[in-house]
């Protein structure tokens, strides 16, 4: 019998209908994936399963038994326990006070039992096999220890169902092999893994079974086997999807746009070329976001030199956007979109000097250009005067772009310009970067997919604590040899 | 492009005529239209064109403060400090005046001056000194009472150039006042500099995501210290419309000024959340708090109880606001 079961759930939001008619099925003891591009309706599946949103009809099975959830604690005394994208821990209390957050052990008077908590937080660990010490302090640790946090926490409730989204957004490759480690071990003794996520390999590599959503509707549900890489493509995006189309070779023009001096662990130069994409792979940590952020101004650039078309970069963030280096940042909730403003007023951020005289604004000019661009991007919008938070990820990411592109960069650091974006999306970005490449703009693209960054890149760079260790031309290239290099076992 | 042509029917689909995020905007411009009908229910006096302009006439001094204060509001920073401005401005201007016709225009201009200088003051502090603008704007409005009391000795001292009263408070046409017609062109005004001038834009996008602002090479330092002289700029301007009200400048006439400023542009919607709001809102949040206040009036509350309810509306339009801001837009996915 199923564990889990859905009849004809349905779910309207003003305008849109973000579930329609959806009969899904889950057992207990597996991994179900449930893919699909943003949008497609996946998260308010979960909302509606964790009981966050009410589903304006259809039903809820949980064991055959039909339920009800009206609040999220609800859903979790049912046993259904979702763990968030983002951390909802307090750094400032340790990993068994987290977990027990709200259902603290008393000790009487009201007096909260902090050793029983660590005890008990010390079988939850033993029992599912989880890696984290209950004593430490939650702001000491790291995200993918953060996240454990989290699946304890949603543990301690005797879950029978856990909900993951998204969880290897920020993870490093051995930090989601153990957080693997730890799935296979609850799917193990019984329990129904929900796992959301759009990163193919992962789903490949965890799911057993995999349920595809589309514009709100469920597509398909396939057992793992009988489903490969392209079908599944074609079913979460509705057509075909060319995936790694060849590279034009831009080395050959071989015009130097960007001279970088202090990064390299030998005091080598980096010399990026016009229509180059250049790889910077290594660890989350190793430093690349930081390399990036200092190219960009927006960090002291202490014991970096760099050069622009021969001419010393300006320090100034300000400077640096009119010399026509662009970077786009790898969180765009923190510093990458204006939440509660426009479309096109997020698209022109960085480009007012173009669509202004004498600190007047050309709106008209403004907006035109703006949804001419966006409507290259593919842009999905209900509207351009909406804010900028009623997209979905990868229209939002979408719009970034726009912003970089309106800055006219001669150089374009993008850092993870594919996170939380769905594949239809994905591809958009991919074409667009190749297309910029194309026309002489030279790019840097920092990624944790192995296996976007051989696709793309040109040569890549292997950054290790801060310093660019090697760079290497793709051709000699496989994902196997970067790991390595990342990690530093090519050292010995 | 002929692919984004053949996408372009569908990418921008239609949507619900009010969505979240209208209401947002729209929901002080409702209750404006709500409150004027209940007026009207009230007393039949309340939706004659005199009347009408009569309570603009009255607003005028909040309202032109309260252009100001908005793009501060916007910015996620606050000004107390512009009870004490109106203060000192009327206080100023009267002084400059020394009841000669010929010093009007000086004394307007010194005022004008004198209002933006401690604008200037608040907006180096909090951009330089990273101060929270609550405390300093707090501060500097206790400096600003202090300076006056020190200036006026406690008693009310300046008069008015002739002419300036009468003009002020005439009424054009024998029916629009002249003091709500400057209030109207204060938030004209207001409107253009937020929507048509970089600065205005720079506003938005600093309130909005200060991070994501600096990323895009906005300057934020300097976006900030001119919001902090505009809003003192138009304390100045608020407090010279005070002055033509009442025809004397008392020592403190401005006093508890701040909070009904705070309260209007609260209730048009530009929260302490930043990058939300605007001057046209603030606008009908001025109108809505008066003929709140003036409804109370009529059914005959003490002034205690009026204060009560202006605490009230900031609390409720605050609230109101926050959960519009919440649940709309903001996807799931």
């Amino acid at each position: 019998m199923a564990l889990l079961e859905t009849h004809d759930l349905t779910r309207r939001f003003p305008g849109v209908v973000a579930l329609r008619a959806v009969n899904f099925t889950a057992r207990a003891g597996e991994v179900h994936a449930v893919c699909g591009a943003n949008g497609a309706g996946k998260s308010t599946l979960m909302n509606v399963l964790s009981g966050t949103i009410a589903p304006s009809s259809g039903s809820v099975l949980v064991n055959g038994e039909k339920v009800n959830f009206i609040t999220p604690a609800e859903a979790r005394s049912a046993g259904i326990a979702i763990v968030y994208q983002e951390f909802s821990s307090i750094p400032e209390l340790t990993v068994a006070d987290n977990i027990y957050l709200g259902q603290e052990f008393r000790k009487g008077f009201g007096v909260v039992d902090h050793k029983r908590a660590s005890s008990e937080a010390h079988t939850l660990m033993e029992r599912f096999r989880i890696d984290l010490d209950p004593d430490a302090v939650v702001g000491t640790l790291g995200v993918a220890d953060r996240q454990l946090l989290e699946l304890a926490r949603a543990l301690s409730n005797d879950a029978q169902v856990l909900i993951l989204d998204e969880p290897t957004g920020v993870l490093s490759l051995s930090e989601q092999r153990n957080l693997f480690e730890v799935i296979r071990t609850l799917r193990d003794r019984g329990m129904l893994i929900l796992y959301i996520s759009h990163r193919l390999e992962e789903i490949f590599e965890i799911a057993d079974t995999v349920s595809i959503m589309r514009d709100g509707e469920l597509v398909a549900t396939r057992e793992k086997g009988s489903l490969d890489r392209k079908e599944l493509v074609r079913l979460m995006t509705g057509h075909e999807v060319s995936d790694t189309e060849a590279i034009v070779d831009p080395l050959a023009s071989g015009k130097t746009v960007l001279t970088i001096d202090g990064i390299t662990s030998d005091d080598s130069r980096i010399l990026i070329a016009e229509g180059e994409i250049l790889g910077l792979a290594g660890l989350v940590g190793a430093g690349r976001t930081s390399i990036a952020r200092r190219l960009a101004g927006l960090r002291p650039r202490t014991g970096l030199t760099v050069q622009l078309k021969g001419k010393p970069l300006p320090s100034d963030i300000a400077g640096v956007l009119k010399a026509g280096l662009v970077y786009l940042t790898e969180d765009r909730k923190q510093d990458g979109i204006f939440g509660p403003l426009s479309i096109p007023m997020n698209a022109t951020a960085a480009a007012l000097d173009h669509f202004s005289s004498a600190g007047f604004l050309a709106r008209r000019r403004e907006r035109s250009q703006a949804a001419t661009l966006l409507e290259q991007l593919r842009l999905v919008a209900s509207s351009l005067d909406m804010p900028i938070t009623s997209l979905s990820g990868g229209n939002q990411q979408k719009v970034l772009f726009a912003r970089a592109l309106l800055a006219q960069p001669k150089v374009l650091i993008c850092d993870e310009p594919t996170r939380g974006v769905d594949v239809a999306a994905r591809e958009d970005i991919y074409r667009l970067l190749r297309d910029l490449s194309k026309r002489g703009v030279a790019i840097i693209m920092i990624s944790s997919e192995l296996d976007e960054l051989i696709a793309m890149c040109h040569r890549i760079a292997i950054v290790r604590q801060g310093v660019v260790h090697s760079v290497v031309a793709n051709e000699d290239l496989d994902e196997h040899k970067l790991v390595l290099a990342a990690t530093g076992s090519d050292a010995a | 492009m002929g692919g984004g042509a053949a996408m372009s029917a569908g990418t921008f689909a239609k949507r619900p005529l009010l969505s979240r995020h209208l209401l947002d905007k729209a929901a002080v411009w409702i209750v404006l239209f709500i409150l004027l009908i209940a007026a009207g229910f009230v007393s039949e006096a309340f939706l004659k064109l005199n009347y009408l302009g009569n309570l603009v006439r009255q607003a005028a001094p909040i309202g032109i403060t309260a252009v100001g204060v908005t793009f501060v509001m916007i910015l996620r920073g606050v000004d107390l400090s512009v009870g004490a401005i109106v203060s000192m401005s009327a206080v100023i201007c009267a002084l400059v005046m020394d009841g000669k016709a010929e010093n009007l225009w000086l004394a307007i201009g010194v005022t004008c001056a004198t209002g933006s200088l401690i604008g200037l003051a608040n907006g180096l502090l909090i951009a330089y000194g990273r101060v929270s603008s609550f405390i300093l704007t707090l501060g500097m409005s206790i400096v600003v009472y202090g300076l006056v009391q020190m200036g006026t000795g406690g008693t009310a001292r300046g008069i008015v150039s002739p002419g300036f009263r009468e003009f002020l408070n005439d009424r054009i046409g024998n029916v629009v006042p002249t003091l709500a017609i400057c209030f109207v062109i204060a938030v004209v005004v207001g409107i253009f500099v937020q929507s048509q001038t970089r600065f205005g834009r720079n506003v938005y996008l600093v309130g909005a995501n200060p991070e994501a602002a600096r990323l895009a090479g906005i300057p934020a330092i300097q976006t900030t210290v001119i919001a902090y002289c505009f809003s003192g700029l138009f304390a100045g301007l608020g407090g010279i419309a005070l002055l033509a009200r009442t025809g004397v400048s008392g020592t403190n006439p401005g006093a508890g000024m701040e909070f009904d400023v705070l309260a209007a542009v609260i209730l048009g919607g530009t929260t302490f959340a930043g990058g939300r709001g605007g001057v046209g809102s603030t606008f009908a949040g001025v109108l809505v708090l008066f003929i709140a206040l003036n409804l109370a009036n009529v059914a005959g509350l003490p002034f205690a109880a009026q204060l009560t309810i202006k605490g009230i509306i900031i609390i409720a339009a605050s609230a109101a606001h926050a959960w519009i801001g919440r649940s709309g837009g903001d996807r799931t996915e």
